[in-house]
C-alpha cells in the first residue's frame, strides 16, 4: 500500500466520528457539500440546499460549515484522508494550492453546458481558471475598499472618500482626524503588512502581485516604496500604532475599526456586513486613494469560488448542484447578496431590485466603482498564502523597530522566492 | 494468555502510536504534500532545516526561552504554594488545593487562552512582551505539580523536622537540609515531566497568538511552525522532519536530566 493511503487511512481512523467513506445506495446519490463562513450563511445556503433537494429527488447533500481560520485545515485534512467533499467551496488565494496539486475536478467541459454562463461576465468566468482548466467557477464578486466612519470626517472637517483623492491626500486627511479626536482615535489603519492593499496600490502602477508565470511582479523597489509610504502615515501621526497591527487578522469586530480605533481602514466591500453588526449603519465604504487618475487598481475579485473534488464519484450530482448555486433564479432569490455580487448578472440585477442594510451599502459602492474596477488577475501561484502572512511578518518586525526597512525586504525577498520555489 | 488482555492496548499502541510514527519517520525523508504520492528526498528536509530556514532556529530559540523561563517558574511556584498548603494540615488544606489546583484543570483550554488574550490585550501584541505573558499562563497552571509537591511533603517523617528543631535548626535551615533533599525525587519527577510538556506546548501560543506565533514571530513555539508548515504550507514531509528532530532533542534532554539526577536527587536508601 502506497504510504499516503497508509496516512490516508491513519488519518481516517482518527476522524472516525465523522464518518469516512460516504457511500451511495439504492439509486440514490449522495454528495458533500461545506463552505465558510457564518450562521447566517449557513441558513440561506442550506435553505438553497433544500430547494435543490426537492427538485432533484436521487440527489442527497449533506453539508457543514467551518470559520475561514480552521475551514483550509479541515478540507486538507479531509482530502489527504481520502474522505474529500463533493462540493467545495474556495479562495482564489487558496486555489493555486489545491489545484496545482491535482485534487480538483476540471470544469472545462461543463463551462457553458451543464454549468450555464451565458448570463456572466465573460472576463469573469477567467477567475477560476488555472492554466486553461477551469477548476473552480466565481460564486460572487467583491472589490477593495476604504470602510470610514463619516461623524468623524465631517467633525474633523475633511472630505469623504472620493474617486480621484490621492495617498498624500488620505495622509492628510487622517492626520487631521487623529489630531482632531486628541489622538484617541488613529485616522487610518495601517495598512503597509496587508498583501491585498499592496496589490490596490501595486495596480494603480501598472504593475502586479504575480507575472504570468508565477514570479513576483514586482521589485524591491516598489515594496521599499509601499513600505516607506505606510512608515510616512505613521511618522505623520496619521495611522494606528503598532500593537494594532497585529489585530489585523481576525474578524471585522478585531480589527482597529471595529474596536473603534480608527477612523479608516482598507478592507473589502464584502466584509461591510461583518462591520455593520458590530458598529450598525455607522460606517460607509469609499474608494482607495489613487495617485494615477486613469487606474484605481481595485477589480472585480471572486470573493469566493466553488470548485468540485477531482475524486469525487458522483461529477454529475456534483455539477449540478454548483449549476444550481450559481444560476437558478429561486436560489439566487435566497442566497442574496451573502457571498457578494452574485456572479450570474440576471440574479445580482434582480437580487438588486430590493436591497436593505448590510446589502444595499456593497451593491451602491460597487456601482460607484463599478466603471473604475479592472479585470481579475490569474489566481496567485503556490506559495502565495506563505508570502501574504511573510508580508504581514516583516512588516511587524519593521513596525515594531527590530528591522529596518532594508533589512526586512532583504529576509522578505529570501523568503518569498524560496515560498515560489 | 497474558497477551490476550493485553490485546486491546497493544491494538491501541500499534495502530495509533507506532505505525504513525514508523509513516512520519519515512515520510521525514520525502516531498509529501498531504495529497500526492510522496518522493523520497533523502536527508534534503534536514539539511534546509538546520542549513536553509532561519525561522525555524528562531522557532527553536523561541521554543528554548519559554523551557527554560516557564520551567522553573511554574515548579518554583507550584513548590512555594505546596509548602504553604503543607503547613496548614487540616485548617482548610483540602479547599484550598482544590482552589490553587482548579486553573490546570481547564488545562490548555481555548477558552483559558482567549481569557488571557483578552486580559493582556496590549502585551499580547508587543513582540517584547508577548512570549512572557504565555510564560505566565503556563506558570499558572502549577496545580499538576504542586499536588505532587504537597503528596510528596506529606511523606517526608514529621521526626526529621523535630529533630532538627530540637538541634535549634531554623525553617530555612530545615527546607535545606530536609526538605529539599527529601523531596528531591519528586522535585526530579516534575522537572522531567514540565521539560517535556513545555517543549511540546501548542494551544496556548496558537491561540495568544491568532495561529501566527506573532507579533514579529515573538510566540513562534515549535510545534506552531510545525503545524504551520506542515497543514497551511502542505509540506508534510518537512514538517515530519521537525517532528523527528524535536523528538530526538526531547530524548537527549531528558537523558542529560536523568544524568544529572544522580548528583542532586537524594532517594532514602542512598548514603
Amino acid at each position: 500500500m502506497e504510504a499516503h493511503k497508509i496516512v490516508g487511512l491513519l488519518l481516517c481512523t482518527a476522524l472516525a466520528a465523522s464518518g469516512c467513506g460516504s457511500s451511495s445506495s439504492s439509486g440514490q446519490t449522495e454528495i458533500r457539500f461545506i463552505w465558510w463562513g457564518n450562521d447566517d450563511r449557513a441558513k440561506v445556503t442550506n435553505e438553497a440546499v433544500k430547494l435543490f433537494e426537492s427538485r432533484n429527488t436521487n440527489i442527497k447533500v449533506s453539508t457543514s460549515f467551518q470559520n475561514f481560520q480552521n475551514y483550509f485545515e479541515k478540507l486538507s485534512t479531509e482530502i489527504a484522508g481520502g474522505n474529500a467533499p463533493d462540493v467545495i467551496q474556495m479562495d482564489y488565494r487558496y486555489l493555486n494550492e489545491y489545484a496545482g496539486r491535482n485534487v480538483l475536478l476540471d470544469l472545462t467541459p461543463y463551462v457553458g453546458k451543464e454549468i450555464r454562463t451565458a448570463d456572466w461576465d465573460q472576463g469573469f468566468i477567467g477567475s477560476g481558471k488555472l492554466k486553461g482548466r477551469q477548476v473552480a467557477m466565481p460564486l460572487a464578486q467583491n472589490s477593495t475598499t476604504i470602510v470610514y466612519d463619516p461623524k468623524l470626517f465631517t467633525a474633523a472637517g475633511v472630505a469623504e472618500p472620493k474617486i480621484g483623492w490621492s495617498w498624500a491626500d488620505y495622509k492628510e486627511i487622517a492626520g487631521r482626524i487623529q489630531a482632531s479626536t486628541g489622538g484617541k482615535v488613529a485616522g487610518s489603519t495601517d495598512f503597509g503588512g496587508t498583501e491585498d492593499v499592496f496589490e490596490t496600490w501595486l495596480r494603480q502602477r501598472g504593475k502586479a502581485l504575480y507575472t504570468d508565470d508565477g514570479e513576483l511582479g514586482y521589485s524591491k523597489d516598489d515594496l521599499r516604496a509601499f513600505w516607506q509610504l505606510s512608515k510616512d502615515f505613521r511618522d505623520s501621526n496619521a495611522t494606528t500604532p503598532a500593537e494594532l497591527v497585529t489585530t489585523l487578522n481576525a474578524g471585522a469586530e478585531q480589527t482597529p475599526m471595529g474596536k473603534r480605533l480608527s477612523a479608516s481602514e482598507h478592507s473589502y466591500d464584502s466584509l461591510y456586513g461583518g462591520y455593520n453588526t458590530v458598529r450598525p449603519d455607522e460606517l460607509k465604504l469609499g474608494p482607495y486613494p489613487s495617485d494615477s487618475l486613469e487606474v484605481l487598481g481595485s477589480y472585480r475579485k471572486p470573493s469566493q469560488l466553488i470548485s468540485a473534488s477531482a475524486r469525487t464519484k458522483n461529477k454529475d450530482a456534483a455539477v449540478k448542484l454548483i449549476d444550481f448555486l450559481l444560476n437558478d433564479q429561486d436560489a439566487g432569490k435566497i442566497l442574496g447578496a451573502n457571498r457578494g455580487l452574485p456572479a450570474n448578472l440576471k440574479i445580482r440585477e434582480s437580487v438588486a431590485q430590493n436591497l436593505s442594510g448590510a446589502n444595499k451599502v456593497i451593491f451602491e459602492y460597487q456601482k460607484s466603482v463599478d466603471a473604475e474596477l479592472g479585470d481579475a488577475p490569474a489566481a496567485p501561484p503556490k506559495g502565495d498564502g506563505t508570502i501574504y502572512k511573510l508580508m504581514q511578518r516583516k512588516h511587524e518586525e519593521v513596525v515594531f523597530g527590530k528591522k529596518t526597512i532594508d533589512q526586512a525586504l532583504d529576509e522578505f525577498w529570501r523568503d518569498a522566492e524560496d515560498a515560489l520555489k | 494468555m497474558p497477551y490476550l488482555f493485553l490485546t486491546p492496548w497493544l491494538l491501541g499502541a500499534i495502530g495509533l502510536t507506532v505505525a504513525p510514527m514508523v509513516v512520519s519517520l519515512y515520510l521525514s525523508f520525502t516531498d509529501y504534500d498531504l495529497f500526492n504520492e510522496p518522493h523520497w528526498v533523502g536527508f534534503d528536509n534536514y539539511a534546509k532545516l538546520f542549513g536553509d530556514d532561519p525561522r525555524y532556529l528562531d522557532s527553536v530559540v523561541v521554543t528554548l526561552k519559554y523551557v527554560v523561563w516557564s520551567v522553573p517558574s511554574k515548579l518554583l511556584l507550584a513548590l512555594a504554594v505546596a509548602l504553604l498548603l503543607n503547613s496548614l494540615r487540616g485548617k482548610g488544606q483540602a479547599f484550598f488545593r482544590s482552589a490553587f489546583y482548579a486553573p490546570s484543570l481547564l488545562g490548555a483550554s481555548v477558552g483559558l487562552a482567549l481569557a488571557w488574550r483578552a486580559i493582556f490585550d496590549t502585551w499580547v501584541d508587543t513582540p517584547d512582551y508577548a512570549l512572557i505573558t504565555i510564560v505566565l499562563l503556563s506558570a499558572w497552571q502549577f496545580g499538576a505539580p504542586m499536588v505532587i509537591f504537597l503528596a510528596g511533603l506529606q511523606q517526608i517523617p514529621r521526626d526529621l523536622f523535630d529533630a532538627a528543631a530540637v538541634d535549634g535548626a531554623g525553617w530555612w535551615r530545615r527546607l535545606w537540609s530536609i526538605t529539599l533533599p527529601m523531596l528531591s525525587p519528586v522535585l526530579f519527577f516534575n522537572l522531567v515531566l514540565e521539560t517535556i510538556h513545555a517543549f511540546q506546548a501548542f494551544t496556548q501560543a496558537f491561540v495568544v497568538s491568532g495561529g501566527r506565533g506573532g507579533p514579529a514571530d515573538s510566540t513562534l513555539f515549535y510545534t506552531l511552525y510545525l503545524y504551520e508548515r506542515g497543514f497551511t504550507e502542505f509540506r508534510m514531509g518537512y514538517a515530519s522532519a521537525m517532528a523527528w528532530v524535536l523528538l530526538v532533542a526531547i530524548a537527549v534532554v531528558t537523558a542529560v536530566l536523568f544524568r544529572t539526577s544522580r548528583y542532586w536527587v537524594f532517594y532514602g536508601d542512598e548514603r
